[in-house]
């Protein structure tokens, strides 16, 4: 009887150790990090003051945003833009190369497949290897073209930040939580929390690398939620330039290849090259420079920038405000299209589609109310306006 | 060890499933080939638009068709079959006499079935390259990526794929040869072996249990992928290897304790 009962000692001890195994690696990878301590204005600075030019990495995102998983083919789905709602759900692995900034590519790992990015200089190329696509994109020669003068800009990163902290102070708390490890470097971790209880999000937090100060991963806590609504993280990086190869991008044989330009390029390009100067523009982008930076600017006016295009109007201010789209805004047969009636539920006053971050409402006369606010504020918004 | 591997690969049952393996990428091709209109890109099993371009992704392909079912349908015999089978026939005892011991005979089994997952999983990588060759053109390989590698190194990374494979189905092997040792009806422990490597993919399929995914053994089996990027992206293989370690430890473990003190009557 003892001798069975020693044979049995393996059985227990292995898979013991497995788990034991199991459950300390992770805890060694999260063991406490204490650096020097910092206020939210440095670390700030700190993000202005980075100076990463290479870095190859891969990083993760993954949302909980309560979304219905949306259709992914059948009539009425634009195919691009249901790709790039795919990309906003559910979880995704990509590898991130970049040196210097005109060398970047970045690959979505899929099951199976993948998406590729690859900007060498002017070239731009996108690749799906699900269907063997490639789009070829150009951009427009800017060696020769002159830069707008960045005096309003030319402030030292830690001035800036502490500019800006007092701008979102009204609105946001910002402050800094516990110095924490992502992707196997020490990281401060700025916490951006709203000051008000109407909006959906509860608090976004930014881990930046404390040697270079690198945002290495975002997360976007929703209201009454336990897992990050939203996160992007560096899962690995290493900030050694990357093989130049990976940069050189030609697309297979047999792939399908489309080529783009951008719409008005040339013309761009030409204006540039005269030397005219856009002045409404230039004027308008100074001045909203000047206000940000004189820390003039609040949340609310920064969210009130949206409402310089027609007939956008912006409702509250900071976190709680909500933005209207004038009535038509949706047409009628896409209100009456199937796919809208899937992803969306039936609420008085039009349709409502609600995520853990942001809801929208359409109206019956074609209105769009958005905000990151609960959905009686919406419908309030809707009655009222 | 050497006349256990004799013992296996002298059987009809053996290489009866091999042939069976070998088919799948012949049949692939031969439909491919024989298809009048070309094959949509997204249609179909991955890779298979590719195929009438280059025929070295006939292997993928059909790699990614046997993954799920056919493999580990002979895995699930081959390793079913260790401990029961000899108990069935009645042989287990006559080896036991021999002053070998319980613990070598298993270790012998277990060996004996990873070797006969190295070749099953090559006979579907050669057997896909052959044929691709024999009815398509053969070229430069375009990885997922969309870079292009030649074909020295796309057969490199066919092999490392087959690897790959071989490693992913080590931890199937360790829980038959577990099941192995709880019976003596043989063909009890084939199903069995087969019916946990298919509720585990149904698991693996269920979004609602996304926190047990990572411990299945069946996870990583088509992340086989990931070895054709450009630059190869390793952590799968290492995550795959990891995990398909500990299931070994854990069913060779319990596989230990069970025929150890077992009484053997047949």
């Amino acid at each position: 009887m003892k001798r069975r009962l020693r044979s049995w000692l393996p059985v227990a001890v292995v898979p013991a150790v497995v788990i034991v195994g199991v459950l300390t690696v992770p805890l060694q990878a999260g063991a406490a990090v204490d650096l020097p301590d910092k206020t939210p204005a440095q670390v700030l600075a700190m993000i202005g003051d980075s100076n990463v030019k290479a870095l190859s990495g891969t990083i993760e995102q993954a949302s909980e945003l309560g979304l219905p998983s949306l259709p992914r083919t059948g009539s009425g789905v634009d195919a691009s833009a249901s790709s790039a709602l795919e990309l906003l759900t559910g979880t995704h692995t990509a590898r991130v190369y970049l040196n210097g900034p005109d060398n970047i590519r970045v690959q979505v790992m899929d099951r199976l497949a993948e998406r590729d990015l690859v900007r060498n200089a002017s070239d731009i190329w996108m690749y799906n290897s699900k269907d063997n696509t490639a789009v070829h994109v150009t951009l427009p020669d800017t060696t020769g073209m002159t830069r707008p003068p960045e005096d309003g800009l030319q402030q030292t990163p830690a001035k800036l930040a502490e500019r800006m902290l007092a701008a979102i102070d009204p609105s946001t708390a910002v402050t800094v939580g516990k110095d924490t490890r992502v992707a196997g470097r020490t990281a401060y971790e700025l916490r951006l929390t709203p000051r008000t209880d109407a909006t959906l999000v509860g608090e976004v937090s930014i881990a930046v690398d404390s040697e270079t100060g690198m945002p290495l991963r975002v997360e976007v806590q929703a209201r009454g939620q336990s897992a990050p609504a939203f996160s992007l993280a560096f899962t690995k990086v290493s900030l050694e330039a990357p093989n130049s190869d990976l940069f050189d991008f030609t697309p297979p044989a047999g792939a399908k290849v489309e080529e783009k330009s951008l719409p008005d390029a040339s013309a761009l390009h030409e204006k540039a090259m005269s030397g005219a100067k856009m002045p409404a523009t230039e004027g308008e982008a100074k001045k909203l420079v000047e206000q940000m930076t004189a820390g003039q600017m609040t949340a609310g006016q920064l969210t009130n920038g949206a409402g310089m295009l027609p007939g956008v109007t912006v409702d509250g201010t900071g976190w709680a405000s909500v933005v209207e789209l004038p009535a038509g805004t949706v047409s009628a047969d896409v209100l009456a299209s199937p796919l809208l009636a899937q992803a969306t539920e039936r609420v008085d006053g039009g349709r409502l589609l609600s995520t853990a971050l942001l809801t929208v409402l359409v109206t019956a006369d074609g209105r769009v109310f958005a905000g990151s606010v609960p959905a009686a504020r919406l419908q309030a918004a809707a009655v009222g306006g | 060890m050497v006349s256990e591997l004799t013992v296996l690969f002298r059987r009809r049952r053996t290489w009866a499933m091999l042939l069976a393996l070998a088919a799948v990428p012949v049949l692939i091709a031969v439909a491919v080939r024989l298809a009048t209109s070309p094959v949509a890109p997204g249609r179909g099993p991955p890779f298979l638009d590719r195929v009438t371009q280059n025929g070295l992704f006939v292997a993928i392909t059909s790699m990614v068709v046997c993954i799920p079912l056919f493999l580990p349908l002979t895995i699930g015999v081959v390793a079913g079959d260790t401990i029961a089978g000899e108990a069935g026939l009645g042989t287990l005892r006559y080896l036991l006499v021999a002053p070998a011991g319980r613990v070598r005979l298993l270790i012998v089994k277990f060996a004996g079935a990873a070797v006969f997952c190295l070749a099953a999983t090559l006979t579907v990588a050669v057997s896909g390259a052959a044929i691709g060759a024999a009815l398509f053109p053969i070229g430069p390989v375009a990885l997922l990526s969309g870079d292009t590698i030649g074909v020295g190194e796309s057969v490199l990374r066919s092999l490392l794929i087959a690897g790959y494979v071989t490693i992913s189905l080590l931890g199937l092997s360790a829980i038959g040869l577990f099941i192995s040792t709880l019976t003596e009806v043989p063909v009890g422990a084939m199903a069995a072996t087969i019916v946990v490597s298919v509720v585990a993919q149904v698991l693996d399929a269920l979004p609602q249990l996304d926190w047990l995914h990572p411990w299945l053994f069946s996870h990583y089996w088509l992340d086989f992928a990931d070895l054709l990027r450009q630059p190869l992206e390793w952590t799968s293989f290492g995550n795959n290897a990891l995990l398909q370690g500990g299931y070994l430890l854990v069913f060779g473990a319990l596989a230990y304790g069970r025929f150890v003190t077992k009484d053997i009557l047949s």
